[in-house]
């Protein structure tokens, strides 16, 4: 069930360091993500960035995402490994941030105004209409923002980014705040968002070690080393080759037990 | 049963004067109208001298609509506000929204440092510069406004969130398009409750700037003939009206700003 293969180089960091004035916030940011072929499945990539609260996570996910130069460095995007521009990669926020002016299906629509592909207006509403039942949306596209609850605010604001056409996206802290029934909405949602493309690619920035884990297929723990200023992947975790990528039941699995009381002792 | 009453009584009585607390529609209104009354009371107790006692004062409203010129004082007043209104949200919206452009931010920011200019220095200037009194109380008019206009709307701007402008850079939208749908489109309901506040300050000049040029009438021109005449009355049951209109244009502009940007009324869940 779990034969899988990896190719192309989707999205890659080198070198990466960030400096305001003296203060080194990120040093040494190394990464490759590659695509995922699983036979049967448009395996997306679902890569969990761990850390501590301050320690540069968010600083990192700009950096990602083309809205922050870093000081050094680069980050490249496609199979064609070009550098990030901002607008390449989609932001999720951790306040689900949407046009408040607008309604949910405006707000969808402008996602599908800018996307890659031109299309009719008949076409559009028909896309949003489709992905508001998936993501069970429907009753609230005539909504303003003020009306959702956080949860279907995220679902849109996900959605958003997925109807621009942006392969990736990075999610700033999407399990904060949630209850548990929430959390596994939310886990589902994910899973569902990287099944929908093959080269769907999805960071999550967190601090719930738990939940990011059980949903990636890669996790990062971003931290400082002794003695050394600014943060780093300071270790990697390819969670395909340890058997613990898709596991719907992963909770249960010892071996997932042990490795997060392993990245614990990481942070 | 009547303990039970008083109690309760005593209770509501209480929460008046309890800090933070909340009450309800009907409480308020009540509190509102009772306060009003008292204060219709006390100026009654107290008037009678030089200041002209309430039933005086609404027996010279009655006057005050008979008078033929009434209604032209009044529309003279409404159009000049509004006009100078009109002119001002204009100028003021092309400021600030050029205020983006860091080239024109120096231009914004004095003109936001204008409140501190005083008009009457200004007003031999103005007459020069204009042809005619309308024209001159039209500018002083938006010469006043403009600068308040302008101090608002940039706090407008420079409270929006940044990760709205993100958000557009992210759905790949360009610097134009980001103007167009964070600042102009998204800040619209702000401008419009700008504009509502800023009313009142326009509201305020307008008997100011009447007096330059009495020949076209006004509400100011009856309050400065009442005031040349000693007529106390006319002057107080003016100012009610005056008053009692701004309060009227704020209650509809607030109602018209619910109606035209419905999303204002709900509160994040």
């Amino acid at each position: 069930m779990n034969r899988y293969s990896k190719n192309k180089v989707l999205l890659s960091a080198e070198n990466i360091h960030l400096q305001y004035g003296e203060k080194k916030i990120l040093r040494d940011i190394n990464f490759n993500i590659k695509d995922i072929h699983r036979e049967g499945v448009e395996q997306g990539q679902v890569v969990a960035l761990i850390g501590r609260s301050g320690i540069g996570k968010t600083q990192l996910f700009k950096t990602l995402s083309g809205l922050i130069k870093p000081t050094e460095g680069v980050v490249k995007i496609g199979e064609d490994q070009h550098p990030v521009k901002a607008g390449q990669i989609g932001i999720v926020p951790q306040n689900y941030i949407l046009f408040n002016h607008r309604t949910i299906y405006q707000n969808l629509k402008i996602g599908l105004d800018n996307g890659e592909a031109k299309l009719t207006e008949d076409e559009k509403r028909r896309v949003i209409e489709d992905y508001a039942a998936t993501f069970d949306l429907s009753e609230h596209l005539k909504k303003y923002p003020a009306q959702l609850s956080g949860g279907q605010r995220q679902r849109v604001s996900i959605i958003q980014q997925v109807l621009t056409g942006n392969k990736f996206i990075l999610l700033d802290e999407p399990f904060s705040g949630l209850d548990i029934l929430m959390v596994d909405r939310v886990i589902k949602l994910l899973l569902k968002v990287s099944t929908l493309s093959e080269q769907n690619t999805l960071i999550i920035v967190s601090h719930d070690i738990e939940n990011a884990t059980a949903v990636s297929d890669t996790v990062w723990v971003l931290g400082n080393e002794d003695g050394k200023p600014g943060a780093t992947i300071k270790k990697e975790y390819d969670l395909c080759e340890m058997g613990l990528a898709w596991k719907p039941e992963i909770r249960t699995d010892r071996k997932f037990v042990e490795l997060i009381d392993e990245i614990k002792q990481q942070l | 049963m009547l303990a039970c009453v008083i109690t309760k009584g005593m209770d509501k009585i209480k929460a008046f004067f309890e800090p933070l607390r909340i009450l309800d529609k009907r409480a308020m209104m009540l509190l509102m109208i009772a306060e009003v009354i008292m204060a219709i009371l006390l100026w009654q107790l107290s008037g009678g001298g030089l200041i002209p006692a309430p039933a005086r004062v609404f027996t010279a409203i009655g006057t005050i609509f008979t008078y033929p010129d009434f209604i032209d004082n009044l529309f003279a007043s409404l159009a000049l506000t509004i006009k100078g209104m009109f002119f001002s949200i204009v100028i003021a919206l092309f400021i600030s929204y050029l205020s983006i452009v860091p080239v024109f931010q120096p231009v914004a920011r004095f003109i936001v440092k204008c409140r501190y200019l005083t008009l009457t220095g200004l007003i031999f200037l103005f007459t020069l510069l204009t042809s005619n009194g309308h024209q001159l109380k039209l500018s002083l008019l938006i010469f006043g406004i403009v600068p308040f206009f302008v101090t608002s709307l940039l706090s407008v701007i420079e409270n929006i969130n940044k990760q709205e402008f993100e958000l557009c850079t992210t759905l790949r939208m360009n610097k134009w398009q980001q103007l167009w749908e964070v600042v102009i489109i998204g800040r619209l309901d702000q401008v419009f409750e700008v504009m509502r506040q800023n009313f009142a300050i326009a509201w305020l000049m307008i008997t100011s700037v009447e007096g330059l040029s009495m020949s076209e009438g006004g509400l100011g021109v009856m309050l400065i003939k009442a005031n040349k005449y000693v007529q106390l009355d006319i002057v107080f049951a003016t100012l009610v009206i005056i008053f009692a209109l701004g309060i009227f244009f704020d209650f509809i502009l607030g109602l018209f700003r619910h109606w035209l940007f419905p999303y204002t009324k709900l509160e994040t869940r």
